[in-house]
């Protein structure tokens, strides 16, 4: 991506959600130079909830430590509670310091993103163009519910079972052919002319 | 366990911004930082009174106010976060880090918050500037969180 590339944010909607006003009015700043058609202020989760509820948003910036609802409360809700196409809202959580308690819930709230400060416009850019040509996969399970977090497809982890019908078995199982002869493996290898 | 089901989704964000049109990325860039730079010195402000109120909290050391020490410097992360503010960040970083700790633990030290706090109201005068006082002062705090983390 080079600095003459363009983005394209001119018919999109930010719900923007901050409990700290004055880190509120800075983001909206930010959203502000990137040219964005709208954006939804919210100084509470539980605000958010309700704006969700009632407004089409295209895009969720949340740094929350309201202990009625903080943003990892409010990306399960999210992600748990509301209807499609609700609930795939790209979600881009802000935080200065993450307490012990929350690292994991980080990981498994469903967040398409955990941005940690010190944050600049370009950082955050570089992670919404990210976003718009995002092809993980929208995971739903009893534990979890979000984006793919397996950013590259290896497989299940090494001794355990794939839990997606499209998984393979790791297991490689005995073989039921004979080995190829050698002069077979060598043919496959030979290079040959090719007739175009 | 359950069997996760995947989905395909093309979001709303994505399509609109894969239409033509928008502006370059130097451009958002540059009117995302203009706008941001006219916080700055608002900001500078109230992260000089968050310093002032974590010293009164410091000098008071009253019981049960352990919890405001995180909250406090939470917030100063939250908006000095947003600008570069090098060593204040890393000293208001490592304050946060040691009062979870501390705090998670029952094994709380007003000694390690004093001198997190006085860092930073050095770091802040010197004009948040990375230099060798600051990065001696960040060796000490990262030694007295070493000592902390041990202790939690």
């Amino acid at each position: 991506m080079s600095a003459t590339d363009r983005v394209n944010l001119e018919q999109s909607t930010v719900l923007l959600i901050d409990d700290n006003p004055q880190a509120l009015d800075m983001l909206s700043s930010v959203f502000q130079g990137f040219g964005v058609k709208e954006q939804i202020k919210c100084a509470s989760a539980t605000e958010g909830v309700r704006v969700i509820q009632n407004r089409a948003v295209d895009l969720i910036v949340i740094d929350c430590a309201d202990p009625e609802m903080d943003s990892y409360a409010f990306a399960r809700w999210l992600r748990r509670e509301t209807p499609a196409p609700l609930r795939f809202i790209p979600v881009i959580l802000l935080t200065g310091h993450a307490s012990q308690a929350k690292v994991r819930e980080g990981r498994d709230c469903g967040v398409s993103f955990v941005v940690t400060k010190p944050l600049t416009p370009a950082v955050l850019l570089k992670r919404i163009l990210w976003l718009a040509g995002d092809e993980r996969e929208f995971v739903e399970c009893e534990t979890y519910v979000g984006p793919d977090r397996r950013v590259r497809n290896f497989g299940p982890p090494l001794g355990m079972a794939g839990r997606r019908k499209d998984d393979l078995s790791a297991h490689v199982g005995a073989a039921v052919e004979e080995n190829m002869d050698q002069s077979d493996i060598d043919m496959l290898m030979k290079p040959q002319r090719v007739a175009l | 366990m359950t069997e996760a089901r995947t989905l395909k989704i093309k979001t709303t964000l994505a399509r609109q911004m894969a239409q033509p049109g928008g502006r370059t990325i130097a451009d958002v860039e540059r009117r995302a930082n203009e706008r941001l730079e006219r916080h700055r010195d608002d900001v500078m402000t109230t992260i000089a009174g968050t310093i002032t109120e974590l010293e009164l909290v410091v000098a008071a050391a009253a019981p049960d106010s352990e919890p405001q020490v995180y909250r406090l410097a939470s917030s100063l992360l939250d908006t000095a976060g947003f600008f570069d503010t090098g060593p204040l960040y890393d000293a208001g970083y490592s304050l946060c880090d040691v009062a979870d700790r501390m705090q998670a633990s029952g094994a709380w030290n007003w000694p390690t918050v004093a001198v997190h706090v006085q860092a930073m109201r050095l770091i802040l005068t010197g004009g948040c500037k990375a230099d060798a006082t600051t990065e001696a002062l960040l060796l000490g705090l990262r030694s007295v969180a070493a000592k902390a983390r041990q202790e939690a």
